[in-house]
């Protein structure tokens, strides 16, 4: 596999450095009217490692994911996946480069087939275009052909296949979850941001979804999870980094972390 | 040829036009989510181009004025047509289609449909006002020395040959893997954005191909009746196409063709043969509100359709099926 689907691998400045962060945020702020939801957090996340935010609501956790992916517009800031800058560039290239997202609000396509939610995810390349749709028609075929299977292996992985037919609404809130997961893996991301990924999540399959994401991180992918089940940042997460009042308080492992007065204050009591 | 047998040639012709109009504002609307309130704009582009390309360059002591008058051979009429209709969806979808919200891109080409409509009205050198353009003629049938009104029949398997095509073009690209993009699109436009795609180049593309496929229905019918008049291309006839498709089932091809029978031609027809009552014009007014209770009944006792879409399974790979999904960035 790979070729025209690999997209990240594509270009020589997103790829991995060893040692090097595989996302770097630097002074990224998000301004609202006169509301500075996000103000001056740098932060930087390693390939392999999974990276925790925790802070109180309103704390702006959201809207720094957003910034990352291109949602929501900088105020200020930096953004690098790898070495190359991707503050000026849309979702959709950001996303082309290995940088894909899920979202708060569970973003299923819900008109459309838990299989067909995952092979769309591969359609931001030049593969799904209506010049090569219409101009190599047999092209498309077999990229449809590898699609599928990768798809398959996918949804394999996270014990979905027989979800493959149901249309996005038809699911529970918790498979919502997991297609949205599953969605971002076929585009074989380099950083994965996950909004609150365990809301809706039944407590009997957490515990497996954690495995699963860390097995996934072992594989050289950087994620940065927003959750605010403490346990499951615990288990999830190398490091954690409170925010509150759109500002980084603090930043360590699990341990060290909620043992600070400050976070304490902030998020704890 | 008979009276009846010239009526239902006609129809079937109208038919031919609408399923053309509601297939391109079906792969817009039904599959991209992109609210074409002005679709009847590009067909009326469409049709206009259609008729001036025919009837020769307008002189100071035509009787009729109008722009972009000459004589081009059949298959260059409908060419133009298609054309127009293209060219017209790029421009307005420029500034109709940014990035807002859809209800608001919606009201924004409702906007266009009724500038344009007092535009042409309003503007006698331009398009000849509200008088609209006669004596409009088929450049096929000239080549087979036939008029439209002479040979209905053979219009009708032109258009016919030239609607089978085109609608069957649609379908295909409606099932390959961009016309998923633009379900996914409709979906959700954040998610969709999120995982690679193009969402401002995706809605221009799609809509700039319905225009053209309205500017090529809006030629065929032009040449058929051989006028054009502004005041039958108002807004409320893309309410009509719009009905067709949520009566027929919004994204299911099937359901849009038994839409496109039911609404602009049974509907809008069977009142022709009802004896008068009221006041003239009354029968009329009540075709409009045929299709306005037509289009509520629907949404609210089958808000998909008589033919929903239909759900597309997923063929299983038969090879030993990949487990590692990120080994691309490994």
């Amino acid at each position: 596999m790979g070729g025209s689907m690999a997209l990240g691998a594509a270009d020589p400045l997103v790829a991995p450095i060893p040692g090097a962060p595989v996302l770097e945020a630097r002074d990224v702020a998000v301004g609202y009217g006169g509301v500075r939801a996000v103000d001056g957090v740098s932060l930087a996340i390693r390939p392999g490692e999974v990276v925790g935010i925790i802070g109180p609501n309103g704390a702006g956790k959201s809207s720094f994911l957003g910034a990352l992916g291109g949602q929501v517009k900088r105020s200020r800031g930096q953004i690098l996946l790898g070495s190359r800058d991707v503050s000026q560039l849309p979702p959709h290239d950001r996303a082309r480069l290995g940088l894909v997202r899920t979202f708060q609000t569970t973003s299923e396509f819900a008109r459309m087939t838990v299989f067909e939610n995952l092979v769309t995810a591969a359609e931001g390349d030049s593969g799904a275009s209506l010049k090569a749709v219409i101009l190599h028609p047999g092209r498309t075929h077999l990229r449809e052909q590898e699609l599928a299977q990768r798809a398959f292996g996918i949804m394999e992985r996270f014990e979905m296949t027989h979800t493959a037919d149901l249309y996005g609404r038809e699911l529970s809130g918790g498979q919502r979850r997991l297609v949205e997961i599953m969605r971002c893996l076929v585009r074989h991301p380099r950083v994965l941001l996950l909004d609150e990924p365990m809301v809706g999540v039944a407590p009997h399959l957490t515990g497996k979804l954690i495995d699963d994401l860390r097995a996934i991180a072992a594989e050289g992918l950087g994620i940065l999870v927003v959750e605010h089940a403490l346990e499951v940042v615990r288990r999830l997460c190398d490091r954690v980094v409170v925010m509150a009042f759109g500002k980084v308080i603090a930043a360590g492992e699990f341990e060290e972390v909620v043992a600070d007065p400050q976070v304490q204050a902030a998020y704890l009591s | 040829m008979g009276a009846w047998s010239f009526y239902i040639t006609t129809l079937l012709v109208y038919f031919v036009v609408d399923a053309l109009s509601a297939f391109s504002l079906n792969l817009q609307f039904g599959y991209a989510g992109v609210v074409n309130f002005g679709f009847i704009v590009f067909q009326a582009a469409g049709a206009y181009v259609a008729a001036v390309v025919t009837l020769g360059p307008s002189g100071p002591a035509s009787f009729q004025q109008y722009i972009l008058g000459s004589h081009l051979p059949f298959p260059l009429d409908l060419l133009a047509a298609t054309l127009a209709g293209a060219l017209l969806s790029f421009v307005v979808g420029l500034f109709a289609l940014r990035r807002m919200r859809r209800d608001y891109q919606a009201a924004v080409l409702l906007i266009v449909s009724l500038i344009a409509l007092q535009v042409v009205s309003a503007d006698v050198p331009l398009f000849n006002g509200s008088n609209g353009l006669t004596g409009v003629t088929w450049p096929f049938g000239q080549l087979f020395g036939a008029t439209a009104t002479g040979s209905p029949y053979l219009y009708l398997g032109y258009a016919a040959v030239i609607g089978v095509l085109v609608c069957l073009g649609v379908i295909w690209l409606s099932r390959s893997p961009w016309g998923r993009s633009l379900r996914a699109m409709r979906d959700h436009e954040d998610a969709a954005s999120a995982m690679g795609l193009n969402i401002t180049s995706l809605r221009l593309q799609v809509f700039v191909l319905g225009g053209a496929i309205a500017g090529l229905s809006g030629g065929l019918l032009v040449e058929y009746i051989g006028a054009w008049s502004p005041g039958a291309w108002g807004y409320a006839e893309t309410f009509v196409i719009f009905t067709a498709i949520f009566v027929g089932g919004v994204g299911n091809y099937r359901g849009v063709l038994v839409g496109t029978l039911l609404v602009p031609i049974i509907f809008l027809e069977i009142p022709r043969f009802l004896p008068a009552i009221g006041y003239p014009g009354l029968t009329d007014s009540l075709e409009w509100v045929v299709v306005g209770l037509a289009w509520m009944l629907c949404l609210l006792f089958r808000p998909r359709g008589i033919i929903p879409e239909r759900r597309l399974k997923a063929a299983r790979p038969a090879s030993p099926l990949e487990t590692a999904p990120a080994e691309g960035s490994a």
